[in-house]
């Protein structure tokens, strides 16, 4: 399907102990929710530099949801450290004029359901609108 | 066919009875990653994880077909052990494998051609992750089995005992010439009615009569380092010098005991004091906190203490009956108590903006869990031991909650203890008497007469003081432990890990995590006992391979990883020279690494990565999806 | 007759709940063999079944999950589910359990869980595990994240229409089978039984059941967890979003009348917990705890309960004397205001009765272990060593010796692991020499 193809793809960082079981639990569920997203399993999202978000976009995702444990991150100082890596990247977006929002900092748990298809089907709405402009 | 630098992929696709191709053309996705480079052979089966299943991957793996697996099914939870047994069967490393959600993340949530399209999509990401990925195994730390139990009270005796029982051997140190702790200042326990000093008496004998375990009186930890298993503590011994001690040791002398006996309200002497000072070191796999608490001291003036002498505290009360024993009167300053008075919360549940920090300027906004039914024991024993004398108390909440212990607060009914409640708002004011035969008033705002305000004269108040921790600054900062606003130590998780400390081989036992009663403390001293024989009892640690890994030829020692790294001596940094030129080099430590990946981040040269889940992977997964 | 078949462990540790995993892992770890027995189709108990839990806020699920899987996945534990504990005995030196497989009706081996049998079924049941709230079918998979992943048919309900067994991808439906008979031999078991909530029809006072819209402290769990009933917060009669929700404290504990003297420990907490919960998803409602004692004991529990106060939760000392039906399906609480005085009347639109905990297992006749008189196995040196039971090798863990919350539950089944590893290791050198 042609309309499929220009699909903007959606790349989620989703952590092993909250947000990637969460996102199994919405499969249980059988909630569906746009096919354009990727889902990579991570151990703490700290782990990637500003970089690759950058690379991300440059290689052609529209939109990076990055889904963290939140407080409850299993590894000491691994959410702060994330949630200041994500201000950085923000600043480098903002001087490349890339719109902050296709990058998002969240928490996701392992049956928040609902939360996760608000934030993906959110994401999907923005990258919509962005990439039809 | 192979990848270039010789990456035989295999790729298996399961149909999950038509859980997967119902939704996904499992067909289409195999004959589409064929193409992929490094893919040797695409396969599909009705289920994966099947022996059947697992047979196909076994046999391309013997017949050196594929040297990468790649197993596209249900949720990596519910089978990447399976695959990676299957794997490790077959003779090839286990973490030669990745793994494609293509059931919870797609068939069960996407339909049609998308879905095909997107598990593709997945499959071929896998694919570019396995092929950067290395053998790994996991990582073997020599540990020895042998603890060391900070603190001689019951909570630190019944820790060692176990350790021993269960073949480690212990090191117990107590600070103070005795052992007992704060159990020694108490007489019969609730709800039991055992006396405190059989207990002490009883795990004592047990833990000298053990020869796994040495004891250590008068003895402090100065030095620690090193990391589970690998701990090396130095050990001060000397005679005592604080005030308290030294005036325990003169009662303990006055009372006639010798060694090895007890002295209510001193504890129980095991040894000589040394005379004089004496370092020793100690290799030791793990270190049990047992450190304790102590009482609240309630500030000047705080209900009347210090200012009035009727006014007394809990355990002063308990030592008064227990010596009355023998006058048979209750008796303050040689006057008869005819009417007491028992406030409960006394150093406990402070609410910031109501009340003012204690005398140590801290605000305990805690529960100290086990005043409620002491106080009410209190209580029965002098309506039962002196029915002439009234009781009175005054609380905020009963809080009896263990098993048993309601009973007390029933009895307490029954034996005509009057209780008032208060608010915070509104605690009891102590006032002295003029001209009255008692000597104190006490009024409060009562709550169970619908705030009617009342007044009582009596000639004793008890305050019911809660447990503080014992100070134990110089440890935390030495080993650098967590603690709580309340100023405990606080655990990992309070159900996840409820007597482990964040870093791993450092256990906690009873009233240094938070008020307990004894039987709350030794279980808590007994469940670390059991964390300390999972983490040596095989006389080594396995950990997981997912640590981080530095590539010293890339490495340009900017010291950047360093800094960032949240845990201490995880990743160290020493300067050499050679050539006459100064070369840093940075060095991990596997086991202190908890593999979080910040320090990846912050590698101007990606010489740092988190084996099992590098950049490099990520970066290739990334293409995958892109290019798709 | 073929003989019955026989398995040899170190340990076997009775219930698969949270104390029965926690034991079992902390032994598994020191490299014993264990057998969990538990007599429900999935290993997780109570606590998988709750919503958030105290003082954390952690969901229940993100915390029992990775406990159940490690259990599952562990190369020392073998997990018996759905299985009778017909008898608990010391023969000599070893202990012999006797157990009954209950039929699934469905083979294990083939089940790949994938619920076809489930959304094939034509029968609805009232579903136990969301408090009776809504329907589960005949042929079902106990709950979302239940292990082990099979399907359960339960034979009261099914029509025999055969339709699972039609779909079933892997042919795994098998409406013969037959319970099966088995012994587990080990040298020390450990009591994880836990508990059951004192009946809510008990209290003739409370409307024995028959109000609308008075539901249980498990009710409303299920009614705030994520795959819960109604997937928001409803009152059951009519779907109404409740403008105000009363919770009554020791609606089962702390009462003579009931035979339940004790108090149950964690409805204060849990009570608290759930009016927080309720007030973030609905932000306008009133939510009132009728209390006796406010009794917030554990570690950060105090704070916990100040902040719930500090959120605008109305805290009422009161003892609710009776519950009746109030106008438009509301409930109306009748109680003494110790604060102001007199007696008054509320009406709620719904009421949560804060229940208490009762002994989930008796053993007699079962294990000759002895329990006190709060029915609870009891703990012969409660002080130093509160594992211990009065038969030798038997241990126990949890709620099985009284109401416990969940920290306290996980410490003793360390405490246990402790005993139960001890008593192996000294009986093993005392063999050998």
């Amino acid at each position: 399907m042609a309309t499929q193809a220009n699909e903007g793809k959606i790349l989620i960082l989703a952590t092993e102990t909250c947000a990637y079981p969460g996102a199994n639990s919405v499969g249980q569920a059988h909630s569906t929710y746009p096919a354009n997203t990727y889902i990579l399993r991570v151990r703490a999202p700290a782990l990637f530099p500003e970089q690759f978000y950058l690379d991300c976009f440059e290689k052609g995702i529209s939109g990076i949801i990055i889904m963290s444990c939140g407080e409850e991150c299993p590894y000491e100082g691994a959410y702060h450290a994330l949630a200041k890596r994500i201000d950085r990247v923000y600043k480098m977006m903002k001087e490349r004029s890339l719109d902050i929002r296709r990058l998002r900092l969240t928490a996701i748990c392992t049956v928040c359901n609902r939360a996760f298809l608000k934030e993906v089907n959110q994401m999907n709405d923005l990258v919509k609108e962005l990439d039809e402009v | 066919m192979a990848s270039e630098t010789g990456e035989k992929v295999g790729v298996y696709i399961c149909y999950c009875g038509g859980n997967i191709s119902d939704h996904v053309d499992v067909e289409k996705v195999a004959e589409n990653v064929k193409e992929v480079p490094g893919v040797a052979v695409a396969r599909t089966n009705m289920f994966m994880c099947s022996d059947p299943g697992q047979e196909l991957i076994m046999e391309d793996i013997k017949n050196g077909v594929v040297n990468r697996v790649v197993v596209a099914s249900c949720a990596p939870a519910l089978h990447e052990l399976t695959f990676r047994g299957a794997i490790q069967r077959a003779g090839m490393n286990p973490y030669l494998y990745d793994h494609a959600n293509i059931r919870e993340q797609v068939s069960w949530v996407h339909h049609g051609d998308a879905a095909t399209d997107k598990a593709a999509t997945l499959v071929a990401a896998a694919i570019g992750k396995a092929k950067h990925l290395k053998p790994l195994s996991p990582i073997r730390v020599d540990a020895k089995n042998h603890a060391t139990v900070i603190g001689g009270g019951l909570a630190g005796l019944r820790a060692a005992r176990d350790l021993s029982r269960r073949g480690t051997e212990v090191l117990l140190l107590e600070k103070s010439p005795f052992l007992g702790g704060q159990a020694a200042q108490l007489g019969k326990l609730f709800p039991t009615g055992e006396n405190a000093g059989d207990l002490i008496k009883q795990l004592a004998k047990e833990v000298s009569d053990d020869s796994n375990i040495t004891l250590r009186a008068c003895a402090e930890i100065i030095k620690s380092e090193g990391y589970v298993g690998n701990f090396k503590i130095t050990v001060k011994k000397s005679s005592p010098t604080s005030e308290e001690y030294i005036e325990k040791l003169d009662t303990f002398g006055n009372s006639k005991a010798g060694i090895g006996d007890f002295v209510p309200f001193i504890g129980l002497c095991p040894m000589e004091v040394p005379s004089q000072t004496e370092e020793f070191t100690q290799d030791t796999g793990a270190v049990v906190f047992a450190t304790g608490f102590k009482t609240y001291i309630p500030s000047a003036g705080e209900y009347g203490y210090g200012e009035y002498p009727e006014v007394i505290t809990l355990p002063q009360l308990i030592r008064m009956m227990a010596r009355g024993k023998s006058g048979g009167k209750l008796e303050i300053n040689g006057k008869r108590i005819r009417r007491a008075a028992l406030i409960h919360c006394v150093g406990s549940r402070h609410i910031p903006g109501i009340h003012e920090p204690g005398s140590d300027g801290n605000l305990n906004e805690y529960c100290s869990r086990v005043c409620c039914s002491a106080t009410l024991q209190a209580a029965n024993e002098i309506r039962e031991k002196h029915p002439e004398t009234y009781v009175f108390e005054f609380y905020r909440d009963i809080r009896t909650y263990g098993r048993g212990h309601e009973a007390y607060y029933d009895r307490a009914s029954q034996n005509n203890v009057i209780f008032f409640r208060f608010e915070p708002e509104d605690p009891p004011v102590i006032e002295k008497t003029d001209g009255s035969q008692y000597p104190l008033k006490i009024r409060v705002k009562d709550m169970l007469t619908f705030g009617e305000d009342i007044e009582a004269e009596v000639d004793l108040v008890v305050l019911s003081v809660g447990m503080v921790p014992n100070d134990i600054s110089d440890l935390v900062d030495m080993m650098k432990l967590p603690v709580g606003v309340d100023r405990f130590l606080l655990e990992v998780h309070p159900k996840l890990q409820p007597v482990e400390l964040a870093k791993t081989g450092i256990l906690l036992a009873g009233t240094c995590q938070a008020p307990m009663d004894i039987g709350e403390a030794c279980s808590a001293a007994q469940a670390a006992s059991s964390k300390v024989a999972t983490l040596l009892s095989r006389g080594y640690v396995e950990l997981d391979p997912f640590v981080a890994e530095i590539n010293i030829e890339k490495c340009t020692g900017t010291g950047n990883c360093a800094d960032v790294c949240p845990v201490e001596g995880a990743i160290q940094q020493s300067e050499t020279e050679s050539d006459g030129e100064k070369v840093m080099h940075t060095r991990i430590n596997p086991a202190l690494c908890t593999g979080c990946g910040i320090c990846v981040a912050v590698c101007p040269e990606n010489a740092i990565d988190i084996n099992g889940w590098t950049l490099g992977q990520y970066e290739a997964m990334v293409d995958a999806i892109a290019e798709c | 007759m073929e003989s019955e078949r026989e398995m040899k462990f170190d340990a076997i540790v009775v219930g698969g709940g949270i104390a029965g995993l926690q034991t079992a892992l902390d032994m598994a770890d020191q490299d014993f063999k264990v057998a969990i027995v538990e007599k429900d189709a999935s290993i997780g108990g109570k606590m998988i079944r709750l919503s958030k839990v105290f003082p954390t806020l952690d969901c229940a699920s993100c915390i029992t999950t990775p406990k159940m899987a490690a259990a599952a996945h562990h190369e020392n534990i073998t997990i018996f589910t759905y299985c009778n504990l017909n008898s608990l005995e010391r023969e000599g030196d070893v202990i012999t359990a006797s157990l009954t497989q209950q039929p699934r009706y469905v083979d294990p081996v083939k089940c790949i869980g994938c619920r076809q049998c489930e959304y094939g079924c034509p029968v609805y049941v009232s579903d136990e595990e969301q408090g009776g709230l809504n329907a589960r079918k005949a042929i079902y998979i106990p709950f979302s994240n239940a292990i082990p992943q099979l399907a359960v048919l339960d034979a009261e309900n099914c029509s025999l229409c055969g339709k699972c067994a039609k779909v079933c991808p892997t042919d795994a439906v098998d409406f013969f089978q037959q319970p099966e008979d088995f012994v587990i031999r080990a040298d020390t078991a450990v009591l994880a039984t836990g508990f059951r909530l004192t009946p809510a029809d008990q209290k003739k006072q409370y409307g024995e059941g028959k109000i609308e819209n008075v539901i249980t402290s498990l009710q409303m769990e299920r009614i705030l967890a994520p795959h819960g009933p109604y997937q928001r917060v409803i009152r059951p009669s009519d779907g109404k979003e409740p403008d105000s929700v009363a919770y009554v404290q020791c609606a089962g504990s702390r009462d003579k009348s009931l035979g339940i003297p004790y108090c149950s420990r964690v409805c204060c907490m849990y009570a608290i917990k759930q009016a927080m919960l309720l007030s973030g998803s609905l932000p306008i409602a009133d939510i009132v705890i009728y209390y006796m004692d406010i009794r917030a004991f554990g570690k950060g529990y105090e704070q916990f309960y100040q902040n719930a106060k500090a959120m605008g939760i109305e805290f009422v000392k009161a003892k609710v004397a009776s519950i009746t039906q109030g106008e438009e399906q509301t409930v109306a609480l009748h109680y003494e205001n110790q604060e102001e005085g007199g007696v008054e009347t509320r009406e709620h639109d719904l009421v949560v009765l804060s229940l208490g905990m009762i002994p989930d297992w008796n053993p007699a006749g079962i294990c000759p272990v002895a329990t006190d008189d709060d029915a609870f196995i009891k703990s012969v040196m409660p002080k130093m060593a509160p594992a211990l039971t009065d038969m030798e090798g038997v241990f126990v863990a949890g709620v099985a010796t009284g109401p416990k919350d969940i920290v306290d539950t996980i410490v003793e089944a360390g405490s246990a692991a402790m005993e139960a590893s001890g008593y192996l290791v000294e009986k093993r050198a005392d063999h050998a020499a």
